[in-house]
């Protein structure tokens, strides 16, 4: 239970241990073993019941969640206060990695769909993580902007491919004006 | 309507007595967990009363400390950097007292004598300037007030007398427990705090984490603040002091610098013992004008006033005035003059946590009525 002792025991990382589940992060596949055990340290792991709110739109965002076990649906109200889903997230998904580094508000809502097992990253941990250790924090940071580099791309991509869409749709004079 | 008011007198003999049993019986436990809860109350309070000077001091010094460690730690471990920067305290600890101990005891040994001398002398200037005012207000006249002066002053000497070796038992004991609580706060401190935020529930955990940090960011940068413009304080006015004939400079830097952590009050009541002490021995010459120039121009109004204050302290923790005096007094009547001093700080405390509170729902609330504002448009 304590990653502590686990660390000490077990010099393989144990398929049940928190450090495992954050290796096979995106984010945080490229962090030696010994920042692993550093970002252990500074993560809070959070249990949730079934239909439990994470957080809801507009809500101060200053941290991402990882899922460890469990089922969590992003989803966005509407002016009639309908729920629109946006996206359904199982284990290894993670949400929210947007305001770790910019404090912004949530620009969705997140509930819980079953009992789960959340891992948080916060922006306050991660701070006072680059005081003390600013080279393991870098690499944190490194490899978020890596994820949310890719994200940001891969929906540049689709802008352009959107746009070539309505461009076909739309009559050329329509366009120019 | 009949069953309800027929049932109390269906009562059977065995259920009043039964009745009256319970109800006596719930009033004796009542009142043995009153009392048990006032005497646990009481223990709590003596607990509380004999933890809190060290726990204060140790709080401090962490929030001190606490930078220096975590430069460390990026070379060393944790605890390998407390060691380290302990061993450095330590050996400016020692230094300091090396330079001190003589001064001390010359100290000691001439406040029994100079006390009395610097009163006798307080006490004549009061009577000529009483003896002025009686000739042009004789109403005034039958109130001793240079004797009460003089009694006061006594009172204060056998006061410090008596107590200083009970205090020196006290500050014994301080030395031993603060770095020993230090060291705790320092290595665990961070792990205290997030067990303690771990208690909130799921919903708000995520904003308390991140108040608990602008808080406590805050507050390290206010009470360090506060410190260290003590401690320069203190220096300038040794230095300054030690330019001049006057004895007594380190223990009057010391004192004034202390005073200094009271805000307006603080330093009027460290300049008192230097400009009294110059004025007896040195006279109203060149040297006792250069010490009030020293005391109030160039410690307050340069050092403090333009250049620590703006730079080490932000403006936003600025108390009024008479907040600072509730603060002091309260303070004064629970705790003592360690109460004094401390009032203050622990209310400004109070104020930048509220303040961190507004700043913080202001900065999420602002995005969004941007957002209503435009939305018209």
């Amino acid at each position: 239970m304590d990653p502590l002792w686990t660390n000490i025991f077990h010099k393989k990382l144990d398929e049940e241990s928190l450090a495992y589940f954050l290796k096979h992060l995106p984010i945080f596949s490229e962090l030696s073993p010994r920042s692993l055990a550093t970002l252990e340290s500074i993560v809070h792991v959070r249990n949730y019941k079934a239909n439990e709110t994470v957080f809801e739109e507009n809500d101060p965002g200053s941290g991402m969640y990882m899922i460890r076990s469990g089922m969590v649906k992003i989803y966005a109200r509407s002016q009639n206060g309908v729920e629109d889903e946006l996206a359904r997230l199982g284990p290894g998904d993670f949400f929210g990695e947007t305001t770790l580094t910019a404090p912004a508000p949530r620009a969705a809502s997140a509930r819980t769909l079953e009992n789960t097992e959340l891992v948080g990253l916060f922006r306050a941990d991660v701070l006072e993580l680059a005081e003390r250790k600013p080279a393991i924090s870098s690499s944190i940071f490194l490899g978020l902007t890596r994820v949310v580099s890719e994200r940001l791309q891969a929906a540049s991509l689709e802008i352009r491919r959107l746009q070539n869409q309505l461009g076909e749709d739309i009559s050329p004079e329509n366009v120019e004006t | 309507m009949s069953s309800v008011s027929q049932s109390p007198r269906g009562w059977t003999r065995g259920q009043v007595a039964l009745a009256f049993l319970v109800l006596s019986a719930a009033i004796a436990c009542g009142l043995a967990v009153y009392s048990s809860a006032s005497s646990l109350t009481g223990l709590s309070r003596a607990a509380f009363s004999v933890l809190f000077l060290p726990l204060l001091l140790s709080l401090v010094l962490s929030f001190l400390l606490d930078p220096l460690v975590n430069q460390m730690e990026r070379l060393f471990t944790r605890t390998g950097s407390i060691f380290i920067v302990y061993i450095l305290t330590l050996g400016l600890f020692l230094l300091a007292a090396l330079w001190l101990t003589p001064h001390w005891q010359e100290f000691w040994s001439n406040m029994r004598t100079d006390f009395p001398r610097y009163t006798a002398q307080m006490i004549e200037t009061l009577k000529s300037l009483m003896t002025g005012l009686h000739e042009r207000f004789p109403l005034i006249e039958s109130y001793a007030f240079p004797t009460k002066v003089r009694i006061w002053a006594e009172q204060l000497m056998a006061a410090i007398l008596a107590q200083t070796p009970h205090s020196a038992m006290k500050v014994g004991g301080l030395m031993v427990i603060v770095p020993l609580f230090t060291f705790f706060f320092l290595r665990d401190g961070r792990k205290i705090m997030r067990s303690c935020v771990a208690l909130a529930p799921n919903r708000h955990f995520e904003m308390i984490r991140d108040l608990s940090y602008l808080i406590s960011r805050q507050l390290a940068h206010f009470i360090r603040g506060r410190i260290i413009e003590a401690i320069i304080i203190g220096l300038v006015i040794t230095l300054g002091l030690s330019l001049t004939d006057i004895r007594y400079a380190p223990m009057l830097g010391i004192f004034a610098g202390v005073t200094n952590l009271i805000p307006y009050i603080g330093p009027i009541i460290g300049m008192i013992p230097g400009i009294l002490i110059a004025f007896v021995d040195l006279g109203a010459g060149g040297q006792f004008w250069w010490i009030v120039i020293l005391y109030i121009l160039i410690a307050q109004v340069l050092i403090d006033n333009f250049i620590l204050i703006p730079v080490l302290i932000s403006r936003v923790s600025n108390l009024h005035p008479l907040l600072v005096f509730f603060a002091i007094i309260v303070g004064g009547k629970l705790y003592g003059i360690i109460g004094m001093i401390i009032g203050v700080p622990i209310v400004s405390i109070v104020k930048i946590t509220l303040l961190e509170i507004r700043a913080y729902r202001r900065t999420f609330r602002l995005p969004e009525t941007a957002l209503e504002s435009d939305r018209p448009h």
